[in-house]
């Protein structure tokens, strides 16, 4: 699938901002199953400094100086990325979970993707005893890794309840599991935790879905927003596979990812520190269009 | 007295000193004694010339020692604490010494160690090759918070990630030395270890001399030395980036930065510009290129570390990739003190070094090996089990810990399970039993368990070992941990030399430092500190004044007395010193309420600690002597009253609260160098006492005819001995207008602030470069030019309106030409699926 990606942030501050240094993450690059034809960034009111660059995951980041007094900052992002992940239909046997845990605590390895990083609680993803014992019962012993995973991520689907402004961008795992509600933020986070408290490699992914109705006529939730999944890791020879909580699906040809980290906090897509007083209003317009000529690749 | 008298008489004194230090433990071994309750070698001397003393002697100095501390400022912030108590600095007499064998053992150890750890830190955040090839589990590293991913790749400015290390040491039974934990993010303890010299070497100096001590200062003038030659410009200063004054250890920086003459800094007095690390300074930016680093690393930089910290500098990390300055020690050292790095370390000594570990460290499991962890569940009762992280505050060692043994069957069986689930978390060590060495209670020598850090600085290309250490003794004789924040003590090392030492002074050797009369830029949010604190300290001595004035009254019956004391109270009112329903009560009730009151801004117990907040972050500017005046005023208003709060107790507080008001003016104006600083400290003064004038001649001027007003204000101007004697006459109308808003040569007067303002203002540091006044002098010369024009007689109550609204206006004007006034806030992301 090819899309056309279209995404306008506008803040709106109560007075103007004299500074501002910003750290952008919106700038999808080039992974495995998707290639980027095309993307942009642009940034107004125009930054007196600004630098791309990747961070330790790999993903792409701008960061941005405003010197100048303004009260909105507008970014927009444009990007035409094509998606093909029909090999996730293909996935074969996966190890048991306690063979892929011993794996991930012996994994020689230190670079971006492996397991190791993904093992630990993270600013935004703390270990907690009762989302532990909630996702044990989709490990009962020996079973295959990634039929308890994708077990895990349909309770998730079941039974939490979808719900805009039930949380926030700082709502912890243990507050959104006790309300059952939240956003694919949410989800992901409590999903991440309960693989992370058994032992098992679990990262956050940030990213688009696409907009509008499916041919069955379903439509998916977080499309008219960014959106958000969990990565699995199935052991060295099956590696990574994305689960998306909130709609209870691999992650396949509807969901294109833009960056991904231990959690959110690795991956928001701005953050930045300003120098104001005063506070702030955020517009985000996401739009997610399949090209037609896309039948052709 | 004979010779053999003598010695008889020695030999009984030291029994008498030594009676009740049982012979210890036969497992366990103490510093002093010996397993045959024979005093070792080194220890020989000392115990004889303080034996010789005797009891009281010894209570005596000791009691000297502890009053230096307090007198010095030492004090240990109680963390827990919201309110920010703090406690005096508790130190134990008895040094800890150390004979010259064994000390230079300990010293190559602790190089060796220094090395090892730099050369792991090269790796962790280079090719990762320890991890590559099987030496270092990846979850080891990949675990640490203190492993920071935004840095790996970087080359540390300077060339060196570790500059400043400590090792927290302990003695076994068998008398081997052991490393209990390694301190590598930003080791404390310099600065006690300092004071705690300071300290005792007063107290006991013959003894000290008699000693052959170890100096410490060569040391620090090192470690200077070395900071400041990383700079590559001749104007820019070694900054000490401290957390701030709500840090556990915020005396210590303070501390260390006066000592070693650098600026301390905090996150907010920093920036990051194109290029660099700038300081905010009164006279524009400034150039930092070196950081001894106080703050943990994480909170370093909120733009790519983590986004919460309030106290960083955004973009540092930029600075450091762009190599514009060096960290000591750089972000992410932290890593290596991971207890389960203790694991590993004994065999990465020879793959790294060639060499063997000759410091050892206290055994230790990381149980995220399967083979390793069933070991350790056979063999769980006779080991510690710990968190494979670090995460405790640096004055702890070993705190969340739990002997195996020590754990109930259920709390058992959840640790096991824990285990086996994610033993990536967890350590098991090897329970450690210190040595004991003596402490002085109730008049004897008792033995006490103790762990010693020791402090190493890099210095060109090798390192140094501070000749001294930093001891905290246990309360208890079993404990295993040692915990300042819970009533334990701390004491000084003393290596003992096999030569002569040489005498150097703690304080920096004159030939050695350039001479330096300017002492750089001053910050400004230490300008603004100083500011207010300079208004605070005015407006409490202007609101004493008016409780003294409010107090002589208090008995009078006349209605003149009564009326007078009327207007006093209004004063006070609009002030915000009294409640406002509280006008016709008796004047020693209103007075009672402005010195006792906590929840007005205006009364005494506020402006106090308002005055003492201000001064306590920017502790490295101020001598022991002001701070010690800001304290006793806040402990004598914070006082109750014994008998009550009638008149002659309130008089007496007023006075004593006076007088300390003036000593703290007198120590500023003496002992503070006439420098940027002080300045600021003046204009908030002379600012503050204008205003309170201008108020003080419209109540008792204009405000009333009473007779007796004018009296008032001559003595709440502190003026009726020069009105006495320039005029033979009761208190007159134009007269006294003159002498209190108009002559120049009264140093209580109006006009005399203004010029005073006017003076320092003119020696500020010029922003621009252009010959014109700056705000706030255009200020300040508009209001004094209108002052110095006008007749004693024609002055108006609209001409001290306006020159209320003129100063109030100078003191904003101040603030936004000097001072940063910046709030920030992140930006946080509410729009998600």
């Amino acid at each position: 699938m090819i899309y056309d990606i279209r995404q306008a942030t506008i803040y709106r501050y109560a007075s103007p901002v004299a500074y501002a240094h910003h750290v952008l993450r919106l700038t999808p690059i080039d992974r495995r199953h998707q290639h980027i034809h095309a993307a942009a960034l642009d940034i107004s009111p125009a930054p007196v400094e600004r630098r791309e660059g990747y961070d330790f995951f790999g993903n792409r980041i701008t960061w941005v100086v405003l010197d100048q007094p303004h009260d909105t900052l507008t970014v927009r992002v444009a990007a035409r990325v094509a998606v093909d992940r029909a090999a996730v239909a293909k996935l074969g046997v996966t190890p048991a979970w306690e063979d892929v845990r011993e794996a991930a605590f012996a994994c020689a390895d230190l670079s971006p993707q492996a397991p190791a990083h993904f093992l630990f609680p993270s600013r935004q993803v703390s270990l907690d005893p009762e989302i532990r014992d909630y996702a044990a019962e989709s490990f009962p012993p020996g079973r295959a890794m990634l039929e308890g995973a994708v077990d895990l991520m349909k309770r998730i689907k079941t039974e939490f309840v979808y719900e805009l402004g039930a949380t926030t961008a700082t709502t912890t795992p243990p507050m959104s599991f006790a309300l059952r509600r939240g956003v694919c933020q949410d989800f992901s986070h409590v999903m991440i935790s309960g693989l992370r408290s058994l032992g098992l490699p679990a990262a956050y992914v940030s990213g688009y879905l696409r907009t509008g109705h499916l041919p069955s006529g379903e439509k998916l939730e977080g499309a008219d927003a960014m959106h958000a999944w969990v990565l699995a890791w199935c052991g060295a020879e099956t590696g990574w596979v994305g689960l998306d909580p909130t709609n209870g699906i691999l992650a396949g040809n509807d969901h294109v990812v833009l960056a991904l980290g231990r959690d959110y906090a690795d991956v928001a897509p701005i953050d930045g520190v300003i120098f104001a007083a005063g506070r702030q209003r955020i517009e985000v317009s996401v739009q997610v269009t399949p090209v037609s000529e896309a039948r052709s690749i | 007295m004979g010779l053999l008298d003598s010695a008889t008489q020695e030999a009984e004194d030291l029994e008498q000193l030594l009676s009740g230090y049982y012979c210890p433990l036969p497992r366990n071994f103490d510093e002093m004694m010996d397993h045959d309750g024979r005093v070792r070698e080194h220890w020989r001397p000392f115990l004889n010339m303080l034996a010789a003393l005797g009891p009281d002697e010894i209570n005596h100095r000791f009691a000297a020692a502890d009053r230096h501390l307090r007198d010095s400022g030492v004090f240990y912030r109680v963390y827990e604490d919201p309110a920010g108590a703090v406690r005096p600095w508790p130190l134990s007499h008895v040094p800890l010494l150390i004979n010259p064998t064994e000390w230079q053992e300990l010293k190559t150890g602790l190089v060796q160690r220094a090395e090892l750890l730099e050369a792991i830190l090269a790796d962790i955040y280079g090719p990762a090759a320890l991890v590559r090839d099987g030496r270092l589990p990846a979850g080891v590293i990949a675990g640490n918070p203190e492993f920071l991913r935004p840095l790996v790749g970087v080359q540390p400015p300077g060339g060196a990630r570790l500059r400043f290390y400590a090792a927290d040491v302990g003695r076994s039974p068998d008398g081997r030395w052991w490393v209990l934990g390694d301190r590598t993010q930003a080791p404390s303890g310099a600065g006690y270890a300092l004071e705690n010299r300071l300290a005792l070497s007063r107290a006991l100096p013959d003894i000290y001399r008699a000693m052959r001590v170890e100096r410490v200062a060569p040391f620090f003038q090192a470690f200077q030395a070395e900071l400041s030659s990383l700079n590559r410009r001749d104007d820019s200063r070694v900054c000490v980036l401290t957390p701030g004054a709500m840090n556990e250890t915020y005396f210590e920086h303070a501390y260390l930065a006066r000592y070693l003459g650098f600026l301390l800094v905090e996150g907010e007095d920093l920036t990051v510009r194109d290029d660099g690390v700038f300081i905010r300074t009164v006279s524009g930016l400034k150039r930092a290129e070196v950081m001894l680093r106080r703050l943990d690393s994480d909170f370093a930089d909120p733009l790519e570390l983590s986004a919460r910290s309030r106290l960083g500098v955004p973009g540092l990390v930029q600075a450091i990739r762009n190599d514009t300055v060096v960290m000591a020690n750089a972000l992410g050292s932290g890593v290596v003190e991971a207890r389960a790095m203790l694991s590993f370390l004994p065999a990465l000594a020879p793959a790294l070094l060639g060499s063997e570990l000759t410091l050892p460290n206290v055994a230790t499991w990381w149980l995220g090996d399967p083979a390793v962890r069933d070991e350790v569940i056979d063999r769980l009762d006779e080991l510690v089990i710990a968190p494979a992280f670090t995460g405790e505050l640096p004055a702890h060692i070993d705190r969340p810990m739990m002997l195996g043994k020590d754990i109930d069957r259920a709390g058992r069986a959840r640790l096991i399970e824990a285990i086996g689930r994610r033993g990536i978390d967890f350590v098991a060590q090897e329970a450690v039993t210190l040595s004991t060495t003596p402490a002085w209670e109730n008049g004897k020598l008792v033995p006490r368990p103790f762990i010693m850090r020791l402090l190493l600085a890099r210095v060109g290309d090798g390192w140094r070992v501070m000749p001294g250490g930093f001891v905290r003794l246990a309360e208890d004789i079993d404990a295993r941990a040692v915990n300042l924040q819970q009533g334990g003590r701390t004491a000084d090392v003393w290596i003992i030399s096999d030569e002569p030492v040489a005498e150097t002074t703690l304080l920096p050797t004159p030939d050695r430092i350039a001479i330096n009369r300017a002492t750089g830029a001053l910050p400004s949010r230490a300008a603004a500190n100083l500011f207010w604190l300079g208004r605070y300290v005015e407006r409490a001595e202007a609101t004493l004044r008016l409780v003294r004035a409010l107090v002589n009254r208090a008995t009078e019956s006349d209605q003149a007395a009564v009326d007078i004391n009327a207007g006093i109270i209004a004063l006070l009112g609009t002030w915000d010193a009294v409640p406002p329903d509280i006008l016709n009560v008796k004047p020693a009730l209103v007075a009672a309420a402005v010195l006792q009151q906590r929840e007005l801004a205006g009364a005494l117990p506020y402006l106090a600690s308002a005055a003492q907040s201000a001064a306590s972050v920017i502790r490295d500017r101020f001598s022991p002597d002001a701070w010690r005046a800001l304290t006793e005023l806040v402990e004598m208003i914070k006082a109750p009253f014994e008998q009550g709060p009638n008149e002659s107790a309130i008089f007496e507080r007023v006075n004593g609260a006076l007088r300390i008001v003036a000593s703290f003016s007198g120590l500023a104006q003496e002992n503070m160098s006439q420098l940027t600083g002080w300045r600021f400290l003046e204009l908030g003064r002379r600012v503050e006492r204008a205003l309170a004038t201008c108020r003080f001649v419209r109540q008792f001027v204009f405000g009333t005819d009473l007779d007796g007003a004018l009296d008032v204000l001559l003595e709440l101007a502190d003026s009726q001995i020069t009105y006495r004697l320039r005029y033979v006459m009761v208190a007159a109308r134009a007269p006294v207008v003159d002498l209190v808003a108009l002559d120049p040569n009264n140093p209580r007067s109006i006009i005399y602030q203004l010029a005073r303002i006017e003076a320092h203002l003119a020696a500020l540091p010029k922003r621009g470069d252009d010959s014109r006044l700056s705000p706030p002098e255009q200020v300040v010369t508009a209001l004094a030019t209108r002052m110095r024009t006008a007749e004693a007689a024609s002055i108006d109550e609209q001409l001290l309106i306006d020159a209320e609204a003129a100063l109030m206006k100078l003191s904003d004007v101040i603030a936004s030409t000097y001072f940063t006034t910046r709030e920030r806030s992140e930006a946080p992301w509410e729009s998600l699926g």
